[in-house]
C-alpha cells in the first residue's frame, strides 16, 4: 500500500502555498485509526478550508461522528489551485486530512450543499478524489456519496452525481444511516440504498423518475416503487438542547473567515421573510434553553482557548431570552478575557439596551438587513421593519457609540420599481441624519452592501424568475447614481454569480449534464471572482442546448409542477402560495409567534415528541 | 507578575506555520491551559508575549523561546498543563522564571546554532569549501531589502563552521542579531550547496554573557 501520508507531507506539501490548511493535526482534530472503525465517513466542503471551517453544520457532524467510537469523520475540503495542479501532475488522490486517506477508500463520502455555486466545486472534488463521478456507474466498492443542506432541499440538478440526499437536521437523520450502515456491510449498493429510503429524511434520486409529456413539459417526479413515499419528508430535531453540540472545536493554524467560537442559539426563523429559504426549512423555531448555551460556552472556551465567541442564529435578536443572555454570558466571558459579538441582529430587536449590552462586551461592526428601500416593497418580502424601526435602532446605536453601519439590499425583488431603488438612497440619508440627532459630530460611515435577489425553491417566490441581466444593471445604475452623493460606500456583488446561482436553484435533472459539462471545462471554486468563469458556464448550458439567462429568468405557473414537488419542507405548497398572492398585493404576514398562518409545520412535528415544548410552533398546538 | 522565559522545539509536523501562526498557537494554547498572561495597557490591549527570534516557514527548531509576562505567580503545574494541551509537535522543552526587569529575549539573542544533514557524496568535498570560507579575509553577499540590493560582508558573523564527516552533518553558528544577522541560506549557497529548507534544523539561540556565548536557561541574570 502507497504510504500517501508520507509523500503528502514531505514531498507535497513543502511545495505549497498554505501548508498549514493541510495538516489535519490542528487542536482537537480527531485522529482515529480507520482500520479499527466500522463506518469511515468524510465530510466534504466544497470550498476552500477558510471557508468550510467557518461552518457550524460540519463542526456538529464531524463531532456526533466522532464520539461514537467505532465510527470516524474525517474532512476534506477542496484543495486551492497550486495544490490542486500538484495533484492532478503526480495523479495524487485527493484525501481526507486527518489520516491522508483517498477519498474513495470511505464508506460514505457527505458533501454539504450550502451554494449552488459550489456545485461543480463538488464534481471536481470527486474526480480528484477518485471516485466516479455518476451516481450510477460507481462499483461496489466505492463510497456512497451523500448531500445534505439547504441545496438538498432541490437536489435536482445534482440527482445524477450523488446517491442520495438527506433533507432537514442531520443530527437526526445521520446517526440512523451510520447505524444501518454500520450493521449491514453486506448488502449491495442498490439494495443498501432502498432500505435507507425508508429513514426520514432520505431521499434516494435514482429511485425517483421525472416524466414528461410528448413535448418535452415536465409533469412531476415519481417513485418508482409502491413502497416509496410520494414525497420525501424532512428530518426534524425536536429538541435542540438534547440534539449533539460540539463540545470541542479544531481550531485552525492560519486564519480562516470566522475565527472565533460559534454558538447556535435556535434554529428556524418565525418572521416569514417571503425571499428566505432558511425561514422555511429550518422551521419550526426551536431554541436552546440559556442553561444549556452557557455551559457549551464554558466548555467550548475551555477547550479550544479562542478569544470570541458569537450568538448565531437567522436572527439572533430574537432569541426569547436574549437580552438576559447577552449580559450573563458576557459578564462570564468577559472574566477569561473572551469578547462576545452578536453577528446576526434584525434592526428591530436591537433596542436601546440590547444597544448598551452588545456596546459593552465588543464593539464590533454592526450590520443590518432592511433588504428593500420602500415600505411597500417591504410589505411584499414580508421584511416587518418600519421606517421609524430601523432610525430608532440606528440612532440607539449611534447614541452607544457606534460611528458606523452596514446595510443589506437586494435589488431585483418581485415588482420592485425604480421608486425602490432609490428608496434605498432616501433610506441610507436617514441614517446618516440619526448621526447627528443621536449627537453625533461629523458623518458616519455608512456601507450599502447590495446583491441580486435570486429566488429559491421552497419559499413563497419560488415562482418567480430573476429580472433580465440588463435590467439589474440598469437599476444597479440607478442605485449607485443616487447614492453618490450621499457619501455612503457602495459594494456591488456583480450579476452574473447571481444569474448562475438563479440558474442552478430552481432547474431539474437537466442541468445535471449542464454542471457536469461546466466542470469538464474546468469550473471551480465558483464563489470566488478569480475562479468565476460566467463564458464557460454558459458555454456548458449550450453546449447541452439550454439558456443560462433564460433559465434564470424562468418563471412558473402556480399550478405548473416544480422539480421539488416530490420533497417535503414540512411548509405545504398551498401556504407559500397564499404568501405569494399577499406579497403580490403587498399585504404582510405576521410573525408567527403572535398568530399561527398554518404553513402545515404541525403536519410534520405530528406525533414527534414534544413535552416540553421547546420546538416553539404555534401551529402544532392550535390544532 | 511573573517572567518566564520558556523553551521549545518547533519539529516536523509544525514546520509549515507561519511566525503569525505560531504566536496564536501559543495564545490559544496558554489560554486553554488557563494561565493569565498580562496585558499591555491602552486601546489595543496584546499579550505580554514574544518570540526570541523568528524562524522561517519550513524549518525545525529544538532552541526556540518565549518570552512571556504572567498576571501572577504559577507554580509548575500550571506549566505541564501548558504542556500538555499544545499541538502534536510543538515541545516544551524547559521554562524558567527570570527577574521581571530583564530585558526582552528578543533583544539580548545574537547567535544561533545551525545543522544540516549531509548526504554521503556531499560531506567529502565539503571540508575544502568550508576552509575556503573559513580562510577568506571578506565574504560579500549581496541582500535586498526595499527593492535595493545591499552587500554586506558575512565573515565576521560567521563565529564557527564546520562539516562532521562522521555524523555528516554541517554544523554552524551564525550571528543572530546583535553584531547583524547571516541566515543560513547564505552560507549554503556559498557552499554551492542546494538550500532546501526542510533540511535546515535550528538547534540553539545564544545570548552574550561576557565575553563568551550561552544558551537563555543557563544565562546567569541580575
Amino acid at each position: 500500500m502507497v504510504d500517501y501520508k508520507v509523500k503528502f507531507w514531505d514531498i507535497i506539501l513543502p511545495r505549497v502555498q498554505k501548508p498549514t490548511r493541510y495538516l489535519g493535526n490542528e487542536v482537537n482534530a480527531v485522529v482515529k485509526d480507520l482500520s479499527r472503525c466500522l463506518v469511515k465517513v468524510a465530510l466534504a466542503f466544497p470550498d476552500l478550508y477558510e471557508i468550510g471551517m467557518s461552518h457550524l453544520g460540519l463542526k456538529i457532524l464531524y463531532s456526533l461522528i466522532n464520539n461514537t467510537e467505532q465510527w470516524a469523520a474525517e474532512r476534506v475540503f477542496m484543495p486551492d489551485t497550486d495544490l490542486e495542479a500538484i495533484l492532478r501532475d503526480e495523479a495524487f488522490p485527493l484525501c481526507s486530512l486527518e489520516t491522508v486517506t483517498p477519498l474513495a477508500a470511505f464508506d460514505l463520502l457527505g458533501f454539504t450543499l450550502q451554494y449552488e455555486l459550489s456545485y461543480a466545486t463538488i464534481l471536481q472534488m470527486l474526480q480528484l478524489g477518485g471516485v466516479s463521478i455518476l451516481a450510477q456507474s460507481r462499483g461496489e466498492e466505492e463510497p456512497l456519496v451523500v448531500g445534505g443542506g439547504p441545496g438538498a432541499f432541490n437536489p435536482e440538478p445534482l440527482a445524477h452525481f450523488f446517491d442520495f440526499f438527506m433533507l432537514g437536521d442531520a443530527e437526526e437523520t445521520l446517526p440512523q444511516v451510520l447505524f444501518f450502515l454500520e450493521q449491514n456491510k453486506q448488502l449491495s449498493r442498490a439494495e443498501k440504498l432502498l432500505s435507507l429510503s425508508q429513514i426520514d429524511g432520505v431521499y434516494v434520486p435514482s429511485l425517483y423518475m421525472p416524466d414528461f409529456d410528448m413535448n418535452g413539459c415536465f409533469l412531476g417526479t415519481r417513485p418508482l416503487h409502491a413502497n416509496l413515499p410520494r414525497q420525501v419528508q424532512r428530518a426534524v430535531v425536536v429538541d435542540l438542547d438534547a440534539a449533539a453540540y460540539p463540545e470541542k472545536f479544531v481550531v485552525p493554524y492560519g486564519s480562516i473567515v470566522h475565527d472565533r467560537l460559534v454558538l447556535e442559539l435556535f434554529r428556524g426563523c418565525t418572521r416569514g421573510c417571503r425571499f428566505c429559504q432558511a425561514g422555511i426549512i429550518y422551521r419550526p423555531l426551536r431554541e436552546r434553553t440559556p442553561a444549556k448555551l452557557k455551559e457549551l460556552a464554558k466548555e467550548l472556551v475551555r477547550t479550544s482557548g479562542y478569544d470570541e465567541l458569537a450568538l448565531s442564529s437567522l436572527s439572533s435578536g430574537d432569541y426569547s431570552a436574549i437580552l438576559q443572555l447577552v449580559t450573563e454570558l458576557g459578564i462570564e466571558l468577559a472574566k477569561e478575557g473572551v469578547a462576545l459579538s452578536l453577528p446576526s441582529l434584525r434592526l428591530d430587536s436591537f433596542s436601546g439596551q440590547l444597544a448598551e449590552q452588545v456596546k459593552q462586551v465588543r464593539k464590533s461592526g454592526l450590520t443590518f438587513a432592511p433588504e428593500a428601500g420602500t415600505q411597500r416593497l417591504r410589505d411584499v418580502i414580508n421584511k416587518n421593519i418600519s421606517e421609524a424601526d430601523m432610525i430608532g435602532a440606528a440612532t440607539d446605536a449611534f447614541a452607544a457609540g457606534w460611528t458606523g453601519i452596514k446595510l443589506y439590499f437586494m435589488i431585483g425583488l418581485p415588482t420592485e420599481t425604480d421608486e425602490d431603488v432609490e428608496g434605498i438612497t432616501a433610506l441610507v440619508r436617514k441614517v446618516m441624519a440619526a448621526y447627528k440627532q443621536a449627537g453625533c459630530r461629523g458623518k458616519p460611515r455608512v456601507t450599502v452592501s447590495v446583491s441580486v435577489f435570486v429566488p429559491k425553491a421552497h419559499t413563497p417566490f419560488q415562482w418567480a424568475g430573476l429580472i433580465p441581466r440588463d435590467e439589474v444593471l440598469r437599476r444597479h445604475n440607478v442605485l449607485r447614481q443616487s447614492l453618490r452623493a450621499t457619501g455612503a460606500q457602495y459594494k456591488w456583488h456583480g450579476v452574473e454569480p447571481s444569474l448562475l446561482e438563479a440558474a442552478l436553484a430552481r432547474g431539474g435533472r437537466e442541468l445535471c449534464a449542464v454542471i457536469a459539462s461546466a466542470a469538464e471545462l474546468g469550473c471551480k471554486l465558483d464563489g470566488w471572482d478569480e475562479h468565476f468563469s460566467f463564458e464557460n458556464w454558459q458555454q456548458a448550458f449550450r453546449d447541452n442546448g439550454l439558456d443560462l439567462a433564460e433559465l434564470a429568468a424562468r418563471q412558473y405557473g402556480l399550478d405548473e409542477p416544480l422539480p421539488w414537488d416530490h420533497l417535503d419542507s414540512g411548509v405545504t405548497k398551498a401556504y407559500l402560495t397564499k404568501e405569494y398572492e399577499l406579497a403580490l398585493a403587498a399585504k404582510v404576514s405576521q410573525d408567527c409567534r403572535e398568530n399561527c398562518l398554518g404553513c402545515g409545520m404541525s403536519l410534520l412535528l405530528e406525533g414527534k415528541d414534544d413535552k416540553d415544548g421547546k420546538g416553539v410552533c404555534h401551529d402544532a398546538r392550535l390544532d | 507578575m511573573m517572567r518566564v522565559w520558556i523553551k521549545f522545539a518547533k519539529e516536523s509536523p509544525m514546520r509549515f506555520l507561519s511566525h503569525l501562526d505560531l504566536m496564536r498557537v501559543w495564545q490559544r494554547a496558554i489560554r486553554r491551559a488557563a494561565l493569565p498572561v498580562a496585558y499591555s495597557a491602552g486601546f489595543n490591549r496584546h499579550p505580554k508575549i514574544s518570540f526570541a527570534s523568528a524562524l522561517a516557514v519550513g524549518v525545525t527548531s529544538e532552541g526556540e523561546y518565549l518570552d512571556i509576562l504572567f498576571d501572577k505567580q504559577l507554580d509548575g503545574a500550571a506549566f505541564e498543563r501548558l504542556a500538555e494541551t499544545l499541538p502534536h509537535g510543538l515541545k516544551m522543552v524547559d521554562w524558567r522564571q527570570i527577574p521581571e526587569a530583564t530585558p526582552a529575549l528578543m533583544s539580548l539573542v545574537c547567535a544561533a546554532q545551525w545543522e544540516l544533514p549531509l548526504q554521503a557524496d556531499e560531506s567529502r568535498h565539503l571540508q575544502e569549501a568550508v576552509q575556503g570560507l573559513l580562510s577568506a579575509v571578506a565574504l560579500p553577499v549581496q541582500r535586498e531589502r526595499k527593492n535595493r540590493l545591499k552587500t554586506v560582508d558575512i565573515r565576521p558573523l560567521i563565529y564557527r563552521l564546520e562539516a562532521d564527516e562522521k555524523e555528516s552533518c554541517l554544523r554552524m553558528l551564525l550571528a543572530s542579531g546583535g553584531e547583524g544577522v547571516v541566515r543560513p541560506g547564505e552560507v549554503l549557497k556559498l557552499l554551492r550547496l542546494p538550500a532546501v529548507e526542510g533540511r535546515v534544523h535550528r538547534t540553539e539561540l545564544y545570548v552574550a554573557s561576557g565575553r563568551c556565548f550561552q544558551e537563555p536557561m543557563a544565562v546567569l541574570l541580575n
